[in-house]
């Protein structure tokens, strides 16, 4: 038992226990918190697969921007605590039979999931000899990758875009 | 070094604790976080077979997984603003505004 295997065992505890919390807790601002601390843990995880750049980009865009904005919608709205607790749906079965199927359809392709390991071949392949992770990141992503990284852009212009169109005063259309 | 399968494992569990908020919760920002934890499995299963492959890809897509989780999370939270702003409800169950 190494330091590597106890500090992977660490993370996947925390961040299963600290997920499951975000997701039973009845407190939207609890859940909010929850997934923080999943997502802190997500980012030393990133950091243990040897990349230290997914490291900074998680914990400024997930810690700093998007449950930033969760909380600041989750304060605006002011929602109460749910009074009863009545976290589940009705029809709740029909969740539970497509939960189930989900549960049975992954254990039984694990076996071909973990298998699927060895037989990758690289495509991009990087040689952390030469330059470091974010050297070999940043080559393919502006070579290989230029257009993808183009399309992602104006994704995110136009969510900005349309976030500001859906709320915009609504008396000017009538 | 840490097996393979450890990865896949997580991920799976991670992926699966996600999908039990999207089916059984009803306030719509819990079932919005509960996609952001869908997509965190998705992020630790592309960025363990990047490591043990020696490859960019699984990094770069990463990457832009969560350059589409934020876009995601900002459309999402809008609508459930704008959805608040008028019907003053955010639980699932409770908005039937088409009658469906």
């Amino acid at each position: 038992m190494n330091w590597d295997i106890l500090i992977f065992l660490y993370l996947a505890l925390a961040m299963s226990i600290s997920s499951l919390l975000a997701v039973v807790s009845r407190n939207p601002v609890h859940a909010v918190l929850w997934v923080l601390v999943m997502i802190l843990h997500q980012a030393f995880l990133l950091y243990t697969l040897g990349s230290e750049f997914l490291t900074a980009v998680q914990i400024i865009v997930y810690a700093g921007a998007v449950l930033v904005l969760f909380l600041f919608v989750v304060y605006m709205i002011n929602l109460r605590k749910e009074e009863r607790w009545r976290i589940f749906i009705q029809r709740s079965s029909l969740g539970l039979i497509v939960f189930l199927v989900f549960v049975v359809l992954f254990f039984k392709n694990l076996a071909f999931l973990t298998a699927l390991s060895p037989s990758f071949q690289a495509a991009l392949p990087m040689d952390l000899n030469q330059g470091t992770n974010l050297w070999w990141m940043a080559r393919y992503l502006y070579s290989h990758y230029l257009f993808q990284f183009e399309i992602i852009g104006v994704i995110l212009l136009v969510a900005v875009l349309g976030a500001v169109f859906l709320l915009r005063k609504l008396k000017e259309v009538a | 070094m840490v097996p393979f399968n450890y990865y896949v494992i997580l991920s799976l569990l991670l992926f699966l604790i996600g999908l039990l908020g999207v089916l059984f919760r009803r306030n719509l920002i819990i079932l919005l976080v509960s996609l952001e934890i869908m997509m965190n499995a998705l992020i630790i299963l592309f960025a363990g077979i990047s490591h043990y492959t020696k490859d960019v890809t699984g990094y770069l897509i990463v990457f832009f997984l969560i350059g589409m989780a934020a876009a995601e999370a900002g459309v999402g939270l809008s609508l459930v603003v704008l959805l608040y702003k008028k019907l003053k409800k955010v639980y699932a169950d409770e908005i039937n505004y088409f009658r469906g």
